[in-house]
């Protein structure tokens, strides 16, 4: 049986590769060309929303653009003095190193989170899930800055509620103790603010991968004796799996770039312990309106990206349909 | 091929977030487009600056005076107030007059973006203008900012619980400004929320007083350039007498944060504080938690070390500018003459500001806050008027750094203001 089925198949795609021999005049005809038009409309909007910006941007970092350039229209040519003078502060190189770090914990932690909390939704009865996720949706839905301003009356040296709390509960040591002295600490505060709203989304995200899963997968795992823990590595990992790969990468991609939070909070202090790449960028660029430097950081920050996720795009270029494992 | 638009479509992706943060310096061609007819003038005034009663009047005379002009006014906020001036002032049809805070001014008028008002010095009443505003608004021996106010800070007093403690007259110096904080305590220091001085960590304006006065600045002018002199003794002196301040009062305010986060005016309004170093203006944002604090409340100009005199104050204000790019210069010159004129300039005094081009204070001293400011006032400064000033302002301030390391007892004091001065060199030395 099999063997026949395997000897009929290289027949099986014969077909295709005659039709390909055949009429090359027909090459053109509105058949063929009907999937290209039909792509056009995206290619050129990805062209000129990111495409045209990225160009911009490359051009802008290899010219000298202050507000007076930008006023006369001047073009100065300065080659690569963005990128050396960034590169040669030692400033830079601490700032980068702190920013991949704390991207990686703040992407680890909102995974492990989210993905708790979906399979939590999973076994919910239908009452408590629906709570749980209209709590997700309202902690997601409150504007970024909105959430930035609660988390700082929470963590307030004199009158947040956390350390009142803390003080009533016999640690009275916290009383007027300020979680914004040290770098570590406001990161760490940060972390949980974007933490708290990072998570909905990606256990949105997880969750509706679990409930993909056929519930008789689950049942047959039952009966053949699963329990919890290899039914989720038999039954609801390898269904998640794509979906954990593809919200890693666009949490890395938020994580690294995010800046209204960390700006919001101590402007990246105290003493600039807090300062990532992007509130660098911020400094050295827009607020002194250098945005030659500012080009050339982000750049930078587009290659280190590039880095980092390069095995996603090794993934993407691997897979066929977009299917990633 | 398939291959290669699949990467691309991968780093595509990537620079989806990344082109962001760069995508918004990218506007710098400049198309000839149209506009500027020359019948309406664009005028920006920060929120506040001046009360609706004169800004209306004014343009109504202006317009009475100009027909077929009409003035488009425009209010806007402090907060990004910088980029958005970069993008106006970069755009073809900038507004024609705008308010620009004092410590931006050289940063603008250095990278040439503002008109050059020498030749109009006299008409807009050259000879009143205030001499720590009037500095700020020069470049390179050219005029480019006319003062528009000014404000300086005072210390803000409950006369109440001056008297209850047995001070019979407001401190003149940093003794006697020590003991009456001494004197508050023993009065009310029974409550342990009493603050006889609310002083939040980084209120650095009150700092560049303490240095001024104990012989220090911030920087020294080289030539056309900087070099900051924080490490020297007399700032060295002004941070200590800021930590003396501190501790002797006891005050409970964060050590990390400067006087607007939180408000602190609205703490002096919770009738726990009997003293902040702040403007008069502040003191309605107290009277909204409490109505009756203002009856209450009294001013005394911030002391000197030496008895009997005050210390030099930061003149914060802003300047009236015109962009380089306007399509109506000398509507715009004639809009400043009438704002600058002494009738309108004392109505700008009667709301409580320092009026920048009369040196008629006379409606501003009758009020008691109002009357200190204009005292301390002439012996007003300014931060150094380098263009890149606006950067220390706008980044992170090496200043305030400084403060809450040394608060904190994170460094000592040598090591705060050595590391200060670097940050600031790096600023705007060289």
């Amino acid at each position: 049986m099999t063997a026949t089925k395997d000897a009929l198949l290289p027949a099986g795609t014969t077909p295709p590769a005659s039709a390909r021999v055949g009429p090359a005049k027909r090459r053109w005809s509105a058949e063929r060309i009907t999937p290209y038009v039909l792509l056009l409309p995206a290619v050129a909007a990805v062209l000129v929303l990111l495409g045209w910006p990225t160009v911009q941007m490359l051009g802008i970092s290899v010219r000298q653009l202050d507000l007076r350039e930008l006023v006369t229209g001047k073009t100065v040519w300065v080659g690569l003095k963005n990128y050396t003078d960034v590169l040669t502060d030692p400033e830079f190189w601490t700032v980068a190193v702190r920013t991949v770090g704390f991207t990686a914990l703040l992407v680890a932690a909102t995974l492990l989170v989210a993905l708790l909390i979906a399979v939590l939704m999973r076994h919910l009865n239908p009452v408590l899930r629906i709570c749980v996720q209209v709590s997700l949706v309202l902690a997601w839905a409150v504007p970024v800055i909105a959430t930035t301003t609660v988390f700082q009356w929470i963590f307030d040296q004199q009158y947040g509620i956390l350390n009142k709390t803390l003080d009533r509960l016999g640690f009275h040591s916290f009383i007027g103790y300020s979680w914004f002295s040290t770098g570590t600490s406001t990161l760490v505060v940060i972390g949980l603010l974007v933490l708290w709203q990072a998570v909905p989304f990606v256990a949105f995200t997880l969750y509706a991968g679990l409930i993909g899963v056929p519930r008789e997968q689950y049942e047959a795992a039952g009966i053949d004796g699963a329990g919890p823990w290899q039914t989720f590595r038999a039954v609801s990992w390898p269904a998640i799996r794509p979906i954990l790969t593809m919200v890693t990468f666009l949490s890395v991609l938020w994580d690294f770039n995010m800046f209204g939070q960390v700006w919001a909070i101590r402007q990246g202090g105290p003493d600039g312990a807090s300062t990532t790449l992007a509130i660098l960028q911020y400094l050295k660029g827009i607020a002194g309106s250098h945005f030659g430097s500012a080009a050339a950081i982000a750049t930078i920050m587009l290659v280190l990206l590039l880095a980092v996720t390069a095995r996603y795009v090794q993934l993407l270029v691997r897979t066929k349909d977009g299917e990633i494992t | 091929m398939k291959r290669w638009l699949k990467l691309a479509a991968g780093a595509a992706a990537i620079t989806l977030a990344t082109a962001g943060c760069a995508g918004s310096g990218g506007g710098d061609d400049a198309s000839g487009s149209g506009g500027g007819q020359g019948s309406t003038l664009t005028v920006w005034l920060m929120t506040g600056s001046a009360p609706d009663s004169l800004t209306t009047a004014l343009d109504k005379e202006f317009e009475a005076a100009h027909p077929g002009v009409k003035v488009d006014f425009q209010i806007q906020q402090w907060n990004g107030i910088q980029q958005k001036l970069t993008t106006a002032l970069a755009s073809d049809t900038p507004p024609d007059v705008i308010e620009v805070g004092n410590t931006q001014t050289p940063a603008f008028a250095s990278q040439g973006v503002l008109a050059d008002l020498s030749g109009d010095v006299q008409s807009l009443n050259g000879a009143q203008w205030l001499a720590g505003l009037k500095a700020s608004g020069e470049y390179e021996g050219k005029t480019y900012g006319v003062p528009f106010y000014a404000a300086s800070r005072e210390v803000v007093y409950r006369k109440d619980m001056f008297e209850q403690a047995g001070i019979t007259k407001p401190p003149a110096s940093n003794q006697e400004w020590l003991d009456a904080i001494a004197k508050l305590k023993a009065k009310f220091g029974s409550d342990p929320e009493f603050q006889p001085l609310y002083l939040p960590g980084q209120n650095w304006y009150a700092l560049l007083s303490f240095i001024w006065d104990n012989g220090g600045d911030i920087a020294k002018a080289e030539g056309p350039n900087f070099k900051s002199t924080l490490d020297s003794a007399g700032a060295k002196a002004g941070l200590d007498f800021y930590k003396q301040l501190v501790a002797a009062s006891g005050t409970t305010a964060p050590k990390d944060n400067d006087e607007a986060n939180p408000q602190q005016a609205g703490i002096y309004g919770g009738g726990k504080v009997a003293m902040f170093v702040g403007t008069p203006s502040e003191l309605p944002t107290a009277a909204e938690t409490d109505p009756g604090i203002t009856a209450k409340t009294g001013a005394f100009p911030i002391p000197s070390r030496t008895a009997g005199k005050s210390a030099p104050v930061f003149l914060g204000g802003s300047n009236l500018v015109v962009p380089v790019n306007s399509k109506n210069t000398d509507l715009a010159k004639d809009y400043l003459k009438l704002l600058t004129s002494a009738k309108y300039m004392t109505q700008l005094a009667a709301a409580g500001a320092v009026p920048g081009t009369s040196t008629d204070v006379s409606a501003l001293s009758k009020d008691p806050l109002g009357a200190v400011m204009a005292q301390t006032s002439k012996n007003g400064r300014a931060v150094p008027a380098s263009p890149k000033w606006g950067e220390v302002e706008s980044g992170q301030n090496p200043l305030k750094d400084m403060l809450t390391a040394y608060l904190t007892g994170k460094k000592n004091l040598d090591q705060a203001t050595a590391d200060a001065n670097t940050a600031l060199d790096k600023i705007i030395g060289g």
